[in-house]
């Protein structure tokens, strides 16, 4: 049946001149293949006599009901005296798939043979469970021969823009949002999150939980406006989000938040780096980065400060001070925040803190972070600075105390020994709980990591 | 380099199908064997798909003979999970791939031969391949009692299997690979080769396990080129060619155009881990003080497609745990990575420390 299919086109132009040199045998074979291909099509149209109906069946209507023709592909013989074999399932019903393309490969006796579909056209039905038993000769799937017709479909339906052929899944074309699944529009379509490189700490993103990834719904809203269109799309907001959200709202009900600021001058670190960074990299195989001296910083100013370091519980009316300090640094991902933590920062030094983030950088990059790389911890560490950021108000990462927030270098103009110098001024925010920490603690914390960080020899005197 | 490139053309010429080949008479006869210098599974099975197709089998056809580091090669329809602990492999330095051809799970060190015949599919005979294997080792020694089995395996003293074989049949043409074991280290085999987790209920291809040896135990005195030059002279008797054993680089993209493409596809998860036919993992959790927990997982195309927690109903309440489930759908079947960072998110949500912890722990460590 399929040789017949396939030799149709050719053997009906054969046919037709042979009919009109009167060959009967050649249109007799014509006649058999296309009422054995097209019975049902043809039930109506054609007469008793079969060489007139040969006459009556004009081209163009026999190539119309040649494109709707389902085949039925059966299992190829098996070579070497192979009976039987499993059948694993490549496409879908529903598929479309081009002509010569792999719709299942069938495995016998440690060989696995390919079945390529016989011609373009949409997978039907599969008349085989995956992993079920065939022999040589049985029905394995049925195709409805065309060149895809669904896919032609679905170009006009877009308003989605024709631009972002290639990026993913947004609902707005498709009525159904992706049903029960918690993934959601994944957020890759927001402009400024990159993915997690090596150095993932150095330079990431992020205040706690922010629900960074909201801004990806109103973005092919926009895209669509931008083309006139006056739609609007909805998407269900995944259980995860709705549950990051009420808990952020749970946590500015429950804490008093507010935020101190001040501003470090960059100019000794920037410089302490330029000095040392190769002979850096070469003892310790890293690069040294601006991280380092930030969370040794802080882990410094929670040893001095230990409310900052402390915990209220609320279901005990506890205050809880922990002696050891894991810092967590958010980082933000296409898949939403992860908040790997560097523990007993209270112990390293610059070099040791390097390692332990790049170790969770790579980890992070390769999809090897554990569960128990992201528990706990006990002050989190932000940078909005990646993103360009100048100024801004962080949000505690609950179940926390307090979250300092890292944003972007910028050379100012600042008064130093009463004249005007232009330093990479970078502003560092504090955002804390204020039941437990007062005022003068969390701006007294802010000082000292100002002082850290512009003069790294505070660590050494303890000052 | 650009030796190497007109070396690789003219070795190819005749045999390329690709308009930049010129077709020419073959002139070594009706074989090519060659050698492949990497010890990288991912670009020895590139390797064999790129020869599968750039290369015109129907005069000719192709010995490829090669050697991994250590790594674990399940075939075309397994699952990973079941054949292989991956943590220990991960740890172990030992990759896991997928290879292309049917059968079962095969652990490839510096100790186990390769060989892959290429033909077209009209001349496609495993038994002859394996015989030419057997005349082979009989040659450089005779006292050794090799045998080709009816599963197209070859045992040694009739029970000790020391090739295993497998293939690939495409629309016109075709490959039959095999292993020979000449030194491979057998411990570290066993290490490597149990289930990730329990619980799998699959319909995947199973390995058959069977006692293995390797040649050197029972011939001392046969070296890895001694044998290596057996092959390749029985190859060219049987196949009636004058071949000498040609040395490729398959890293080398000048001389394979697009092989790296192979390379990254074969090296992906979504082939190693993504091409698994469907499973489901049904188990109990220990939790403290005697508790358990049942869970069932439905992974499909290597991403859980569905997870149920029953936890007794005093220990938490069933919504969080059914939370902990819908945080999981959706993400790879692993431990690691995204599924562990949902599950973290969850956690500092809704209270670290505590039985939520401990269930997510023990539901994260029950994924592969």
């Amino acid at each position: 049946m399929l040789s017949h299919s396939r030799c149709l086109t050719r053997n009906f132009g054969r046919s037709l001149s042979a009919i009109r040199q009167g060959n009967n045998v050649l249109a007799r074979r014509a006649t058999a293949a296309v009422s054995a291909s097209h019975a049902i099509i043809f039930n109506k149209n054609v007469k008793s006599d079969p060489r007139a109906s040969v006459f009556q069946i004009q081209y163009f209507r026999t190539s119309v009901a040649y494109r709707d023709e389902v085949v039925t592909v059966k299992t190829p013989a098996f070579a070497e005296s192979v009976t039987e074999g499993d059948v694993r399932w490549e496409k879908a019903v529903g598929d479309t798939v081009s002509e010569d393309e792999v719709v299942c490969e069938i495995e016998t006796d440690k060989t696995s043979v390919q079945v390529p579909s016989p011609a373009a056209g949409v997978i039907e039905e599969l008349l085989v469970p995956d992993g079920g038993k065939v022999e040589g000769g049985t029905p394995l799937f049925k195709l409805r021969k065309g060149a895809g017709a669904p896919k032609a479909a679905e170009a006009p339906k877009a308003e989605a823009p024709a631009a972002a052929a290639p990026p993913p899944p947004s609902a707005a074309p498709s009525p159904p949002p992706p049903p029960a699944s918690d993934v959601g529009p994944i957020p890759t379509t927001m402009p400024p999150v990159p993915p997690v490189p090596a150095h993932a700490m150095e330079s990431k993103p992020v205040s706690a939980i922010k629900p960074t990834p909201a801004p990806a719904a109103p973005v092919t809203p926009a895209e669509g406006v931008a083309k006139g269109a006056r739609t609007e799309s909805r998407v269900k907001m995944n259980r995860m989000r709705l549950r990051i959200a009420q808990r952020l709202k749970e946590a500015q009900n429950t804490c008093a938040m507010l935020t101190t600021f001040n501003e470090v001058d960059m100019s000794n670190i920037t410089e302490m780096r330029k000095t040392y960074k190769d002979a850096f990299l070469k003892k310790h195989n890293i690069k040294l980065g601006f991280m380092s001296a930030f969370v040794k910083a802080a882990a410094y100013a929670l040893a001095d400060q230990p409310a900052v370091n402390a915990v209220i519980d609320d279901t005990t009316k506890e205050i809880v001070y922990r002696d050891y300090v894991d810092i967590s640094v958010a980082v933000a991902t296409p898949k939403g925040l992860v908040v790997p933590v560097i523990r007993n920062v209270e112990g390293m030094n610059f070099a040791g803190i390097e390692k332990a983030i790049n170790l969770l950088g790579e980890k992070a990059r390769k999809n090897e972070l554990a569960v128990e790389d992201m528990d706990g911890g006990t002050f989190t560490i932000s940078n909005g600075g990646v993103f360009g950021s100048m100024f801004g108000t962080p949000i505690i990462n609950p179940p926390q105390s307090a979250i300092l927030g890292m944003h972007g270098i910028f050379d100012r103009p600042v008064a130093v020994g009463g004249k005007v110098e232009i330093r990479p001024m970078m502003y560092v925010a504090l955002t804390y709980d204020h039941r437990l920490i007062d005022g003068r603690e969390a701006v007294t914390f802010l000082r000292k990591i100002k002082a850290v960080v512009e003069d790294p020899r505070v660590l050494l005197l303890d000052m | 380099m650009m030796s190497n490139v007109r070396r690789m053309v003219s070795l190819f010429k005749g045999v390329c199908r690709t308009r930049t080949c010129p077709v020419h008479t073959w002139t070594s006869g009706a074989g090519l064997v060659l050698q492949s210098r990497s010890t990288d599974v991912f670009q020895n099975l590139a390797l064999e798909d790129w020869i599968e197709a750039n290369v015109d089998l129907r005069q000719r056809g192709v010995l490829l003979l090669w050697r991994n580091r250590p790594a674990v090669v399940i075939g075309r329809h397994q699952n990973p999970w079941t054949e292989c602990d991956l943590q220990a492999a991960t740890k172990a330095g030992i990759h896991v791939a997928r290879r292309r051809s049917g059968g079962g799970t095969v652990f490839h060190d510096l100790g186990n031969l390769n060989l892959t015949f290429f033909t077209s599919k009209k001349n496609y005979d495993r038994r002859r391949n394996l015989k030419m294997i057997t005349d082979a080792l009989r040659r450089v020694r005779p006292e050794l009692d090799v045998q080709a089995t009816d599963r197209l395996d070859i045992v040694l003293n009739g029970h000790l299997k020391i090739s295993g074989t497998a293939s690939r049949l495409r629309r016109d043409s075709s490959y039959h690979h095999c292993t020979l074991l000449h030194s491979a280290d057998r411990s570290a085999l066993s290490a490597v080769l149990r289930p990730s987790t329990s619980g799998i209920h699959s319909n995947a291809t199973p390995s058959v396990p069977s006692p293995v040896a390797n040649l050197v135990d029972h011939a001392p005195t046969l070296q890895w080129e001694e044998l290596l030059e057996a092959l390749v002279d029985q190859y060219n008797e049987e196949f009636g060619c004058t071949s000498a054993l040609t040395s490729i680089d398959p890293s080398d993209e000048a001389s394979f155009p697009g092989i790296g493409l192979f390379v990254s596809e074969l090296s992906s998860w979504e082939w190693t881990f993504g091409k698994t036919p469907k499973f489901s993992v049904r188990t109990v959790l220990d939790l403290s003080e005697h508790r358990s927990a049942q869970l069932h997982l439905e992974v499909k195309n290597g991403l859980v497609a569905s997870c149920q927690v029953l936890v007794p109903p005093d220990w938490i309440p069933q919504s969080l745990a059914d939370q902990l489930s819908q945080v999981l759908v959706g993400e790879r079947f692993c431990r690691h990575g995204a599924a562990a960072a949902a599950v973290s998110t969850l956690l500092r949500l809704d209270g670290t420390g505590g039985r939520l912890e401990e269930l997510s722990k023990a539901v994260l460590r029950a994924m592969g």
